[in-house]
């Protein structure tokens, strides 16, 4: 039932990058002219090197020597000044720019459609979240500007050989058609390959993770041996995952290497011809020389990070992506006439043309305690996210006092119906902060008063540090019963005049179900509650009760009026009570 | 190239880190060779590349000498080759190191895993475990990866040193006194780097670990609201993050910086003795590129010794770690001397409660307290140490593997294992087919595109509690124990299923032993023999109907008060 997200085009990737550079056009100009400033501080030496060997071989002094050697160490030292602070704003820079880009991202995912979040699955957003923010970090942190500067040392310094020599500079061309072809040829497979690599060593991870978090299971179900061979089977995929990227790389680097040493092969042969033909000095052939020689460094860093530059743009692409989704709301300024509730002919599906609920009829009366009951896979988790205002119907009406419920908007709905699932969680905070997100206005008489009224101040106060005891993961643990209890306290602190439980209690131990039952009477008391529930007291306790099956409410009527009917809801209680009613 | 996964990864040298790394390399010693072979021949050809263009200088350019000129093109040509073809050969046998050494340390950390079973999450958590199979083990595969290149350094310094030397004592002497010392600079500069990219690393795991939680809890959230919070808690950390960031440039600008300082100093010494040794006519102009060109090239080997000294430094650290858990010991002593298997069908009992289940019955265990009943069904299963008898055979004197191929606990929070689901519910299809329609769990399997064989992904998240509690009864009751033990095997099911799985499970474990731990009127019913457990002890014994008549307190926890009343 989980659709996935959208992944953004390479166009939509491209004009996010280019939104995110535009806010700091100033600090990216000053970088850059830093670069070309470093770059060029470094192009001075083998020219003047260059320069030295012709004056020794047509004869010097000392003198002379001194002189371009003190202008040599100057440019050492312009250039080291230069390369600390370019690299400083630059290094600076995307500090500033990743974090744009990550809190960017946060603020879209807390704002995804309430329908996306609940039928996406977690799995797919979070993978988002930690892994591809983390792989992004690198491009942004070192492979943009790494390129951006090679590129730019790689022009500058081919401009200082054509200027040095042009004669001679002309044969380092030869470089260029190989390593055009070659990496043209890897860098269509690379991507791909180490995408995939990473794919495999999170499965790695995710086996291990399986292997100590299920340790005992393994134990006791005597599966060791199908626990070392999933790792050994992890590794056989990881390692052919990397054999295959091997090879892209085997064919890849010598064919660099290779192009990288005809360069100056071609402008030694080729000066040396020209220098004997009289055609060229012996200081542009070596300046050109050095400078070719030069060259490698910033064009192989520049190879080097392209892959990498790729598998980021995809990283980028499922960031951006998040905020492709469209909103699922449509808010009016239409008012609730009443508290009512209704459905009507509702048919809903997750999955185009697999409906789940086949004209649905159900009306929810003001101040009455409904459950809905029904086998597994009957629809009533459909139900409480419809008549939570969670998805629209596909055709149909959910209605909130003559409102369709997805036309309110979400702080009017949260004020008015909530869903309460078995789903709990404990953010990251104190106590408190994790209460006052329900009411961020709400003082702490107000978050005591709320977990007083659903039983849970005493624990709350024997806390370390009280309602200001760090909690969550990492922090102190609360029990499962413990963490439920804080989502009823944050329902008191909400205050919606209408609840939907769906199975609020279920994955729980009896007894601490128990326990929270009286929890949750203090916070259904004098509201609209509808409850789905597999406890049969739940519906033995309700107004009325609905049996839903096959995506329609089959019966619906009080308790004892559905008994008398003698339907389904009778044979499941009968079975339930036959101990009892056959007892004296 | 060798294959991976090890058939036999051998066995770890648990002594000390030093030792442990030392047996790591022994045992790949032929592609750690490999690499070091080509390490240096690789680096090497890099170092003699100037001596080569100084000659060809000399020779052609200078000397108008155009057939010397074309050999020392094709020297260069060759030497070019040479490099690139033991480069990529080199590269080869250091990813081979890499892989082999990470994967044999990460099959030691699965197989040792293993083994402690029950008894490592008392002493372990789960993420240490993680982190030790993603961040120790690729740091001791590092340290392993960096041998190759390591040999190339060592050697090449030397083979520059003596070629420098050769030319002229006093440039070799600057270079063979300078590198090390200019090394011994980087040293301090990198020391605060490292310190400052620690300190990163935890602020963004903070980072991660917080947008994990807001995704996580989304749900959640966006139910009840304050996704304001949530953005300004997490820009807060985003921006101790970007903080902690720009502490690193500082220290990695400088450290660039002095990356270009470094060889620009070496350049202008050598340069300057250089010219004026050729002014003397003592060198020729080719030599004074060539003397250059050593100066500049001087810096790879450099790097690559202080990335050494780094990556071992971290190896040895993640040896360290990794080893601790290596060294951890199982918490179950298996019996100093066997006592004889009690035969098939023997009892089994709990002194300690007094609860005892029949062979071949279905017996039901009611406890007020989860905490207590799952203390029982550790006992009953030996997960602890206690009197608990198999027949009259005490399980803690009977080899531990004996007592889990008898009885089998199914607890509270198993893990449903990621992959073919057919696979994971058990090895026999038949079995596995019964089992299912056992927990009622036919719909679940049906509805699933491949069935049985479909892939199951991690956490078995595509499936409900409930869903997932079926699936694990269905695997429990696929396993066929002699004795199974079930802890609330159908908390998360709804009303109409349990009733159904009440009367199958009767009928799948028939002729087997049972217990199960449960405060369901619909599963009791069903039960041979019912014991309530209060204060630790069998108050109270018989079937379900009999003790719904003869004890209140029974009664009173299994039908819930109200209910009861208002039937009476």
């Amino acid at each position: 039932m989980s659709t996935a997200l959208p992944v953004a085009d390479l166009a939509q990737v491209r004009a996010y990058a280019r939104q995110m550079l535009r806010r700091h056009p100033r600090t990216i100009g000053t970088a850059l002219g830093l670069y070309v400033a470093a770059a060029v501080a470094g192009l001075v030496a083998p020219r003047l090197l260059g320069q030295l060997v012709d004056d020794v071989h047509r004869g010097t002094t000392n003198a002379t020597v001194n002189r371009i050697t003190l202008l040599l160490a100057f440019f050492v030292l312009l250039q080291t000044g230069l390369t600390r602070w370019s690299r400083w704003k630059s290094l600076v820079l995307a500090e500033q720019v990743f974090a744009e880009l990550r809190e960017d991202f946060l603020a879209r995912v807390v704002d995804l459609p309430l329908s996306v979040v609940e039928s996406a699955g977690s799995g797919d957003l979070l993978t988002r979240m930690t892994s591809d923010v983390d792989s992004l970090a690198r491009t942004v942190r070192y492979a943009v500007p790494e390129v951006a500067v090679a590129l730019l040392t790689t022009t500058l310094t081919v401009i200082a050989a054509f200027v040095a020599g042009p004669q001679v500079a002309v044969a380092a061309v030869i470089v260029v058609p190989p390593l055009w072809l070659s990496t043209r040829w890897y860098l269509k497979r690379a991507p791909a390959g180490y995408l995939s690599e990473r794919a495999t060593f999170s499965r790695m991870t995710g086996g291990l993770t399986e292997t100590a978090v299920g340790a005992r299971t393994t134990e006791a179900l005597g599966r060791q041996k199908q626990r070392i061979a999933r790792g050994d089977h992890d590794i056989r995929i990881a390692y052919e995952a990397e054999l295959y990227t091997l090879s892209l790389r085997t064919r890849w680097f010598p064919s660099v290497d290779a192009s990288f040493v005809l360069p100056i092969v071609a402008v030694l042969g080729a000066g040396g011809w020209l220098a004997a033909h009289g055609h060229a000095s012996l200081g542009q052939v070596t300046a050109v020389t050095l400078y070719v020689q030069q060259l490698l460094d910033p064009l192989d860093r520049l190879l080097g990070w392209l892959d990498e530059l790729q598998v980021g743009a995809s990283s980028m692409a499922r960031l951006v992506g998040v905020t492709a989704v469209p909103a699922d709301r449509l808010p009016s300024d239409r008012e609730p006439v009443d508290q009512s509730l209704r459905a009507h002919d509702v048919r809903f599906a997750y999955v185009p043309g697999r409906d789940v609920l086949h004209g649905l009829d159900l009306e929810v009366r003001p101040g009455e305690r409904l459950a809905v009951v029904g086998p597994s896979g009957a629809g009533k988790s459909t139900i409480s996210r419809l008549l939570a205002g969670i998805h629209g119907p596909r055709t149909g009406r959910v209605e909130l006092g003559g409102v369709p419920m997805v036309e309110l908007p979400l702080e009017r709905l949260r004020s008015e119906v909530a869903l309460v699932t078995q789903e709990h969680h404990i953010f990251v905070g104190t106590l408190a902060d994790n209460l006052q997100l329900a009411s961020p206005k709400a003082t702490v008489a107000d978050l005591v008063a709320a977990l007083d009224a659903v039983d849970a101040l005493d624990w709350a106060q024997a806390l370390p540090e009280g309602l200001d005891t760090r909690v969550g993961s990492g922090g102190h643990p609360l029990t499962p019963a413990q963490a439920q209890q804080v989502a009823l306290a944050r329902l008191v602190l909400a205050d919606p005049h209408t609840l939907i439980l769906d199975e609020a209690t279920a994955l729980l131990d009896p007894r601490a179900a128990r326990h929270l039952e009286r929890s949750l009477a203090a916070v259904v008391n004098d509201r609209t509650v509808v409850a789905v529930a597999h406890r049969l007291h739940t519906a033995y306790d309700a107004d009325r009760v609905a049996v839903v099956e096959g995506g329609r409410v089959t019966e619906l009527g009080s308790h004892d009026e559905l008994l008398a009917a003698g339907g389904s809801y009778a044979a499941l209680w009968a079975s339930w009570r036959t101990d009892v009613s056959t007892s004296p | 190239m060798r294959i991976l996964p090890l058939v036999d990864p051998g066995t770890p040298d648990l002594r000390s880190p030093w030792r442990f790394l030392r047996r790591v390399l022994w045992l790949q010693r032929g592609s750690v060779a490999g690499g070091a072979v080509f390490g240096i021949l690789w680096m090497g050809s890099q170092a003699v590349f100037p001596y080569v263009v100084g000659h060809a200088i000399d020779a052609g350019v200078a000397r108008h000498d155009l057939t010397a000129l074309w050999r020392w093109c094709a020297l260069l040509l060759a030497i070019g080759l040479l490099q690139a073809g033991s480069g990529v050969l080199r590269h080869r046998f250091a990813v081979t190191n890499y892989l082999v050494a990470a994967f044999r340390t990460q099959q030691w950390l699965v197989r040792h895993t293993v083994h402690l079973g029950a008894s490592l999450s008392s002493q372990l958590s789960t993420g240490d475990v993680v982190s030790i199979g993603t961040t120790d083990t690729i740091a001791i595969a590092s340290g392993i990866d960096i041998t190759a290149r390591l040999s190339g350094a060592v050697v090449t310094f030397v083979l520059v040193a003596v070629l420098l030397l050769h030319a002229s004592v006093p440039l070799g002497l600057v270079i063979l006194i300078g590198v090390p010392a200019f090394s011994l600079l980087l040293g301090p500069l990198l020391k605060p780097l490292h310190a400052r990219q620690h300190k990163q690393r935890a602020e963004v795991g903070q980072l991660t670990a917080l947008g994990a939680d807001t995704v996580a809890g989304l749900r959640v959230l966006r139910g009840i609201g304050g996704e304001e919070a949530f953005v300004a808690r997490y820009r807060l950390q985003s921006q101790r993050v970007r903080a902690s960031g720009v502490e690193v440039a500082r220290s990695q600008s400088l450290l660039d910086a002095t990356q270009v300082l470094v060889p620009g100093t070496f350049v202008v010494l050598v340069t300057w003795l250089g010219a004026r040794f050729a002014v003397q006519g003592r060198i020729t102009p080719g030599e004074l590129v060539s003397f250059y060109g050593y100066s500049a090239f001087l810096l790879t080997p450099l790097r690559t010794l202080t990335e050494a000294a780094d990556k071992v430094t971290r190896a040895v650290v993640g040896s360290r770690r990794l080893m601790t858990l290596l060294q951890t010991t199982r918490v179950l002593a298996e019996p100093a001397q066997r006592a004889a298997e009690p035969p098939v069908g023997a009892p089994l009992a709990d002194p300690l409660s007094g609860f005892v289940a029949e062979p071949g019955l279905l017996t039901a265990v009611v406890c007020g307290d989860p905490e207590e009943a799952t203390a029982l069904a550790d006992r009953l299963a030996r997960f602890v140490d206690s009197d608990a008898l198999l027949g009259d055979v005490r399980l803690r004197d009977l080899p531990v593997a004996v007592v889990r191929r008898r009885i089998l606990l199914a607890d509270k929070s198993p893990i449903l294992f990621s992959g073919q689901l057919g696979d994971e519910l058990g090895s026999n299809r038949e079995r596995v087919f019964a089992a299912i329609t056992t927990a009622s769990a036919e719909d679940i399997v049906d509805a699933l595109p491949d069935g049985l064989d479909t892939d199951v992904d991690e956490g078995a998240r595509a499936f409900s509690g409930g869903e997932r509690q079926r699936l694990l009864l269905a695997r429990a009751v696929a396993a066929d124990p002699e004795v199974l033990v079930l802890d609330e095997p159908t908390s998360a099911v709804d009303a109409h299923t349990e009733a159904r799985i009440a009367g199958r499970l009767k009928a799948g474990r028939r002729g087997r032993t049972t217990v199960l731990l449960t405060t369901s009127p619909l599963l009791l019913a069903v039960a041979d023999r019912v014991a309530l457990l209060e204060e630790g002890l069998v108050v109270a014994s018989g079937t379900h109907r009999e003790l719904l008549r003869s004890t209140p307190s029974y009664a009173a926890l299994v039908l819930r008060g109200e209910t009861a009343s208002r039937s009476a």
